[in-house]
């Protein structure tokens, strides 16, 4: 009843407001006037009257105020009363407001453009149908290969599928290039063989045509092809007839019978999918991890269930298989996670670093509100005599400040659109199409919503401050004092603090800055490590068909090397299995070490295994440490012989030179021949994220002929200009092979750190953001302060006080915030660096001379924050200090 | 002014509804009834009778309505709804126990303890 009659009585009053503030006016002069009529029955004169019914009636203001508090609803309605004024203040304030929202903008927009690739990256990689149901399942071998290098042996695999206790349903998949058309017109394109159910497990359907129907993976059935809309666009111009075109892959005829949607690109982005049809030889193998394996979770699998099942499973493969599957263990990862590794330490950097940006703009704002709120104290003063409660006025002040927050959200949003865009298209495409989820970075709903939250929590954070701060206002001094108002010493230890925390945020921002930057650029010397300047690189892979067997691929390379080097301004051409920079993981192998033998099948030592030609090293200009190269006398005739890093040097034999030792590739019982350690190599960073000493084993190409190789020529002048001839020369040989990748390793090891520049040029941004807002903080409170000061400066120098002694005092003031921000900010900027240093692949590290620096810097910018008010003060005419106020 | 008792707040609601079950009175004329109920011993703030009759109408113990006073001007009228009525009657026991058990703690002389 009481309930309904205060909403009764809430509705009423929001919707006949004016109506009701009508009423209540006329209500209290009805009063007045009904007194005053008795006054003057009683014999007063009317005027005198009315005012002594007015007197008696008390403080009308107030009492209407205290009216609509009882009415109900009263916030409602004197929000938008408030966000009217707000909005009046804004414009009439207008310097000021567009400073705030600039300084919010800032803040906001940073954590909006990171939250749009964390959205993306880590969030939505993929958009498949319950994601966090798939996972990626691989045998692991003790030695984790790198995400790319996750495999399962086929029968392993097929066990695995027939388990049926975690799985509903379990593909297998291999990424393969392929050799695309016939003749002259061959040309290379990179596509996946898979189970038929593969588009089932990640459910997606074609936009034409069908799936695979399981028949298809035998082999003799499987000449039919799925492909990309990328590849229906590109080489088809969107062709409505594509189904049912026969296209000749590898020498043999496919037909295509389905095109996919645009942004389907699993595993990679690759252009065509074919059946996995595997003998009942290679379904029987154990012994090759060659499959890449994708599995749903049945419904209330939990992913980290997953581990303990897979343990068991591989113990019973164990057991059952010893000779093959000793020291294998099954491993699941969601497929979300699968790039954790890369993106999470790099991504959370970011968003932590805006998030500081953000917290460092609302610092600088909250210290020009309340510098601002010293003005307006009599305002205040003058509103709470009137009657406004402490409730309406922090209703007031949070008003306005959401109204800047909102204002600053709003620009932030329009400018994402473009600074996302910007991000996107940032890195080049080569490198980003292998990150799934970098195309979808995009101001979706998700960044929207994530972008209003932040804007909305940071006008109600920053509203409640200033609330606090302005609580304490008193009444009776403000409204007496003439001047501008005065500054309680907690409220100027309140700013204080917030210019030191400003500067402790700027600190931890700019070490953070300064560290990834110096990463970068020591990634690009270590690649220059190997000198990669004028080098041409390109990748050739020769078909099974018309290279079945090892003399006819060895004779192919030797032939294309040695004409390849015999061309005008080439210095070096050789081969290599996996150049520098190519954003792939190195093969590994496990190895014995003559006289030292592994206990277990499991604990056999390993390292990354690369298949070169002797000239190799000169062509990447590595150097000799001890023994020899590899030479052209290392022939298939020869004694097998390797060479090897440093890093495996140091390893396996620490302190002694293993030239002239013996090991064998494979595990402890592989029939593979014994070969000597002819000499080591310097050392060579594979990719950026690789640690430099990872132990790696370099076979002769002469002894251990490979399919896929990847050709470099040292030339002397700019290697571009050498492609057509390289390719004239490959086509001499042999018309039908499809050159990949060709570009220079320079281009090559620009793309590769693509991501690692743009997190530097974003810190760096953020750091350059930090260190403007801090100096107009500390500038701000120290200009004030001096301000506040003026009449005892005058009075000092009146007095015959030292200009020199008075700007030691303020500039002291001015090293003392900031000493103190450095203080706090150290321990906190070492600790983020410390973990920096061990999420980021070793790039970072710690440097004494950044900290060092950057506190160099920030204190010099406090001491010109200082300097600029210290030395308006010391001109100021002491007769008009003393006048002032 | 001597002999008059300053009232606590919630004692003015109860007073408000005392005054007005004795018939519609508008603002003014509920603060001469109260005085003259009370023969002249409480002092009210006449500006302050008004958010306490704003309370009342939320809470739907009085019922406002528009009319014209005895000197020919309008003014609004509060009646007592049968919500208030209850309350009246409810707060005017309540009150009296409260009286009644004070005075008689008040009233204590030393031989009766």
């Amino acid at each position: 009843m009481r309930f309904v009659a205060s909403l009764r009585s809430l509705a009423s009053s929001l919707l006949h407001r004016s109506q009701i503030e009508g009423d209540l006016d006329e209500e209290l002069r009805a009063h007045i006037a009904n007194r005053a009529d008795d006054l003057e029955r009683s014999g007063l004169p009317r005027t005198e009257a009315e005012r002594r019914a007015r007197i008696e009636f008390g403080g009308q203001e107030r009492y209407k105020e205290e009216c609509r508090e009882e009415r109900g609803g009263v916030w409602l309605a004197s929000l938008w009363t408030d966000v009217r004024f707000g909005l009046r203040m804004l414009s009439k304030s207008r310097g000021f407001s567009v400073v705030a929202v600039i300084t919010l903008a800032l803040g906001i927009g940073a954590n909006a453009a990171i939250f749009s690739m964390v959205n993306a990256l880590l969030l939505h990689p993929y958009h498949f149908r319950d994601l966090d149901a798939l996972v990626r399942v691989w045998e692991d071998r003790g030695i984790d290969e790198g995400y790319d290098a996750r495999y399962v042996a086929p029968a392993d695999a097929k066990e695995l599928s027939t388990h049926g206790e975690l799985f509903e349903s379990i593909a297998t998949y291999e990424i393969r290039s392929f050799s695309l058309g016939a003749g002259s017109e061959i040309q290379p394109a990179l596509g996946c063989r898979v189970t038929a159910n593969f588009f089932d497990v990640l459910s997606v359907s074609p936009t034409a045509g069908r799936l695979f129907s399981p028949g298809e993976e035998q082999p003799g059935d499987d000449q039919v092809a799925i492909v990309s809309d990328g590849f229906w666009k590109r080489r088809y111009a969107a062709d409505p007839h594509l189904l049912g075109e026969k296209i000749s892959l590898n020498g043999r005829m496919y037909s295509i019978v389905g095109i996919m949607p645009k942004d389907f690109d699993y595993p990679v982005p690759v252009e065509l999918w074919v059946p996995l049809a595997l003998t009942p030889e290679e379904q029987a193998d154990r012994t090759q991890l060659s499959l890449q394996v994708l599995g749903r979770l049945k419904d209330g699998v939990m992913p980290d269930q997953t581990g303990a099942a897979l343990a068991n499973f591989s113990r019973r493969l164990e057991q059952d298989y010893p000779k093959t599957n000793a020291g294998r263990t099954m491993k699941a990862l969601q497929l979300r996670k699968e790039l954790y590794v890369f993106t999470l330490p790099l991504f959370l950097l970011l968003q932590a670093a805006a998030g500081f940006v953000l917290l460092l703009a609302c610092a600088n704002l909250a210290n020009l509100v309340f510098a601002r709120m010293i003005g307006r104290q009599r305002e205040i003063a003058l509103r709470t005599t009137l009657g406004a409660g402490r409730g309406r006025l922090g209703q007031l002040f949070l008003s306005e400040m959401l109204l800047y927050a909102i204002a600053a959200g709003i620009v932030a949003i329009t400018a994402s659109f473009a600074s996302v865009k910007m991000l996107r298209t940032s890195i080049p495409a080569g490198w980003t199409k292998w990150v799934p989820g970098w195309n979808g970075i995009r101001v979706d709903g998700n960044v929207l919503a994530f972008t209003i939250a932040v804007a909305l929590g940071t006008g109600l954070v920053l509203g409640l401050a200033t609330v606090l701060h302005a609580s304490h206002v008193e009444l009776n001094n403000t409204l007496k004092e003439t001047g501008a108002g005065s500054v309680t010493p907690a409220k100027r230890r309140v700013r204080s603090a917030l210019v030191i925390a400003q500067v402790m945020f700027a600190f931890v921002l700019l070490v953070c800055a300064g560290l990834t930057i110096q990463g970068f650029v020591r990634l690009a010397d270590i690649y220059r490590g190997f000198q990669p300047a004028s080098v041409l690189r390109l990748e050739i892979s020769l078909p099974e068909k018309t290279y079945p067997e090892t003399v006819k691929i060895t004779n192919f390379y030797q032939q294309l090397v040695r004409d390849a080097a015999s061309l005008p301004g080439v210095q070096h051409a050789s081969l290599i299995t996996n150049a520098p920079a190519s954003n792939v993981d190195n093969e590994t192998t496990f190895f014995n070490i003559e006289g030292q033998p592994a206990l277990k099948a499991g604990e056999a030592p390993s390292a990354d295994l690369q298949i070169a030609t002797p000239d190799f090293f000169a062509t990447l200009k590595i150097s000799l440490i001890s023994g020899r190269f590899l030479s052209e006398a290392d022939n298939i005739d020869a004694a097998r012989v390797v060479v090897i890093s440093p890093g495996m040097a140091q390893r396996f034999w620490p302190g002694d030179d293993p030239v002239g030792h013996r090991i064998k590739l494979g595990t402890a019982n592989s029939v593979e021949p014994w070969v000597t350690i002819a000499g080591v190599v310097g050392d060579v960073r594979q990719n950026w994220w690789n640690p430099t000493t990872r132990p790696v084993i370099y076979k002769p190409f002469a002894q251990s002929a490979q399919r896929s190789m990847t050709l470099l020529m040292r030339t002397q002048t700019n290697p571009a200009s050498y492609v057509s001839a390289i390719r004239e020369v490959s086509r001499q040989i042999d018309p039908g092979i499809a050159l990949r990748g060709v570009a220079t390793l320079e281009e090559e090891v620009n793309d590769s750190i693509a991501i690692i520049r743009i997190m530097g040029i974003l810190m760096g941004i953020f750091g350059l953001v930090a260190l403007v807002l801090s100096s107009i903080g500390v500038y701000g409170v120290l200009s004030e302060s001096v301000a506040q000061r003026t009449r005892e400066i005058g009075i000092r120098l009146a007095l015959g006080a030292e200009t020199p002694a008075l700007m030691k005092l303020i500039l002291g003031h001015a090293l003392k915030l900031t000493a103190i921000g450095l203080a706090i900010a150290l321990p906190v900027s070492l600790t983020i660096s410390r973990a920096m240093t061990s999420l980021i692949f070793g790039v970072v590290s710690m440097n004494a001379t950044i900290f060092a620096a950057f506190a160099a810097v920030l204190l010099l910018v406090g001491l010109g924050a200082g300097y600029l008010p210290a030395r308006r003060a010391m001109n100021v005419d002491p007769m008009v200090a003393l006048r002032y106020e | 002014m001597a002999g008059q008792a300053q009232i606590l707040p919630g004692n003015l609601d109860l007073l408000i509804l005392k005054a007005v079950s004795l018939g519609p009175l508008h603002g003014y004329g509920i603060l001469l009834r109260i005085e003259q109920i009370s023969r002249g011993a409480l002092l009210i703030e006449q500006g302050a009778l008004y958010p306490a009759l704003f309370r009342l109408v939320r809470q739907g113990l009085l019922k406002p309505s528009w009319g014209t006073s005895d000197n020919n001007r309008r003014a609004k009228f509060y009646e007592l709804t049968p919500a208030g009525r209850k309350r009246l009657h409810q707060e005017a026991a309540d009150w009296n126990r409260l009286v009644a058990a004070i005075a008689l703690a008040l009233g204590a002389e030393a031989e009766e303890v």
